[in-house]
């Protein structure tokens, strides 16, 4: 047998061809539970049944009841807007934010810029963790102080990407010539640099739905965010431990709701980004 | 005079060096002239271009006086350049492709240089747009004011440019490389243009360049940069036909490719040009020049007059040599 010199060629392919449609289709599920759960979920998500307590998967609770005898798949349908909702808005807000700060600061003076980037610097050095405590110690525990925790830590990296960007297209001859025509650096900042900039946003902004989802269930699973009986996912995880043993579904299906969720963010947002460089 | 640009100097600081670009060249533009200023890159000409319209970049220094219409242009407040850029003097770049805002239809980018200084509404400027692009010859203006830069052809984009940089009636055309992007039925075109619309407009225009052929057809009086200084200045004609710098001819003569015969070699000019912060002592030429003899290595030439034509030699080339005599 002859060894080869020449080094091994690995090659990552992607079956892109269908996980692409079964991502949008995991996101179209997501959007009909979250505008629709009333039409979608069988049972009340938060009346209590005390007779069907952890019932296992059956035809009436396909996914099983909690130790309440709520129904999960009901609770996770109408828990949706809580734990989606909360993503969205925490990344929407830190997209707004960031694009506006970046975009100031990439259009600023040097000393300026230096300024407002070390800022972020302040922000990105802090620990999520310690930061979601300090909020629910102060405004108590609940989505909304997981919303600002996470909002706070999560701009910092839209100011830097816009600004990077900012910083780019500053030099594209197109600006060169809007401003050898004399229009307004306002104008220059609107018409010709935030259109490009919100290309890149767009890509960040998918993927990071996904991310933030992770962190608002796991901040709501350290007990730090919603409270009882909201049906939250990560709150839905957190309630399940005590049964794990006798009641898998209780755990399973909200976890593996989160990971579906999680997961097809990230495609989607992997193919926007691919489609953009092609 | 239109403009008047006394001893401008422009350099970057790198590493606590003071790297000079252009340093200290003088000259005037008559209005309603066409003024080539050549050049091979690094020699200045683009920064000269750029600063006229004060666009040098913000980490250069800069010395001297560029004066334009009697307005000192360098050090002025940005705002108040700024309301000088499209009225006053308009610019075209190289690349019309990338000049252009992908995003954006043509004629939106057209009607901008007047919504920008309030000179007209946005339907006025949208109108105004579709007469510039009428101006420049484009057939059917009203479709390619309404279509994206990628869906029209090169030399479509290049006067959509000039219509952008003409829209609001400025006086001065700062052409910085006009045709380098374009292929050679393109690029006269494109130079017709520049003369007819100079004529319609009552333009003055500066061109850029380094390219002999884009200067034989439309210059009135020709610049020539090198390493930052002047070379020579004069009317195109004496310049052209009887080139007194040893570095103008040695431009001509290379430029002169179909007239060579094939097999003999090309006229280059031996080595090449000087970067920033590595120019010669005495005449910038001299490591390149046939002519150059012992003073060019340590005296830096003066800038002298001869005729029509001023430049700075000390050893120029015959016709301009028996003018010398002559003189004296």
């Amino acid at each position: 047998m002859s060894i080869s010199t020449q080094p091994a060629r690995w090659t990552i392919t992607r079956p892109k061809g269908v996980l692409l449609p079964l991502a949008l289709l995991v996101l179209a599920i997501l959007a009909a539970f979250t505008l629709l759960p009333g039409v979608i979920a069988p049972h009340d998500p938060i009346a209590l049944a005390m007779a069907d307590r952890l019932k296992p998967p059956s035809l009436t609770h396909i996914f099983g009841t909690d130790e309440g005898g709520r129904d999960v798949f009901s609770r996770i349908v109408y828990g949706t807007r809580y734990s989606l909702g909360v993503a969205i808005a925490i990344v929407f807000a830190s997209a707004l934010f960031g694009v506006i700060y970046g975009a100031i600061s990439g259009m600023a003076r040097r000393g300026i810029d230096n300024l407002m980037m070390r800022i972020v610097d302040l922000f990105f050095g802090f620990p999520a963790l310690v930061l979601a405590l300090a909020v629910a110690a102060s405004i108590g525990r609940g989505l909304d102080s997981v919303a600002l925790s996470l909002a706070i830590i999560w701009w910092p990296g839209y100011a830097r990407l816009v600004r990077g960007e900012v910083l780019r297209l500053r030099e594209r001859p197109h600006v060169e010539a809007a401003r050898a025509l004399g229009v307004s650096e306002m104008t220059i900042l609107r018409r010709h640099i935030i259109p490009f900039v919100v290309q890149e946003v767009n890509v960040r902004v998918t993927t990071d739905i996904g991310y933030a989802l992770v962190a608002v269930t796991a901040l709501s699973f350290l007990g730090l965010g919603a409270n009882s009986p909201t049906p939250e996912w990560g709150l839905l995880i957190r309630d399940s431990r005590p049964y794990f043993g006798s009641a898998w579904w209780y755990l399973v299906f909200p976890g593996t709701m989160i990971m579906l969720t999680a997961t097809a963010f990230s495609l989607i947002g992997d193919a926007l980004a691919s489609r953009r460089a092609a | 005079m239109i403009l008047s640009v006394r001893d401008f100097a422009i350099g970057f600081q790198r590493e606590g060096q003071n790297l000079v670009a252009v340093d200290g060249i003088s000259f005037d533009v008559e209005a309603g002239e066409t003024f080539v200023i050549i050049g091979e890159s690094g020699s200045g000409k683009s920064l000269t271009g750029m600063s006229i319209a004060g666009l040098q970049p913000p980490t250069a220094f800069v010395s001297g006086s560029i004066r334009f219409k009697d307005r000192e242009m360098l050090n002025r407040p940005d705002a108040e350049l700024r309301k000088l850029r499209g009225p006053e003097i308009g610019l075209i770049y190289q690349d019309p492709l990338s000049s252009l805002n992908p995003v954006w239809p043509v004629g939106d980018q057209i009607a901008e240089t007047l919504t920008a200084h309030g000179l007209a509404d946005r339907a006025e400027a949208n109108k105004r747009a579709v007469e510039m692009l009428e101006r420049v010859r484009i057939p059917d203006p009203r479709r390619v004011a309404s279509a994206y830069p990628h869906e029209i052809s090169g030399g479509m984009r290049q006067r959509a440019m000039i219509a952008m940089a003409l829209a609001a009636n400025p006086s001065l055309l700062i052409a910085d490389e006009p045709t380098t992007a374009l292929d050679v039925t393109i690029k006269a075109q494109i130079l017709e243009l520049l003369a007819d619309l100079k004529r319609e407009l009552a333009l003055t225009i500066i061109l850029i360049t380094h390219d002999m052929g884009v200067v034989a057809e439309v210059a009135d009086r020709i610049l020539v940069l090198y390493a930052g200084r002047i070379a020579e200045i004069g009317p195109a004609d004496s310049i052209m036909l009887q080139p007194s710098h040893p570095y103008t001819a040695a431009l001509m003569t290379s430029a002169m490719i179909s007239q060579t015969p094939a097999k003999q070699e090309l006229n280059a000019i031996v080595g090449g040009a000087p970067g920033l912060g590595a120019f010669p002592a005495g005449c910038r030429f001299h490591p390149r020049c046939p002519r150059a003899q012992d003073d060019c290595n340590t005296v830096e030439p003066p800038r002298r007059k001869f005729g029509a034509v001023e430049l700075a030699c000390h050893h120029p080339i015959e016709v301009a040599m028996s003018l010398q005599v002559a003189r004296s």
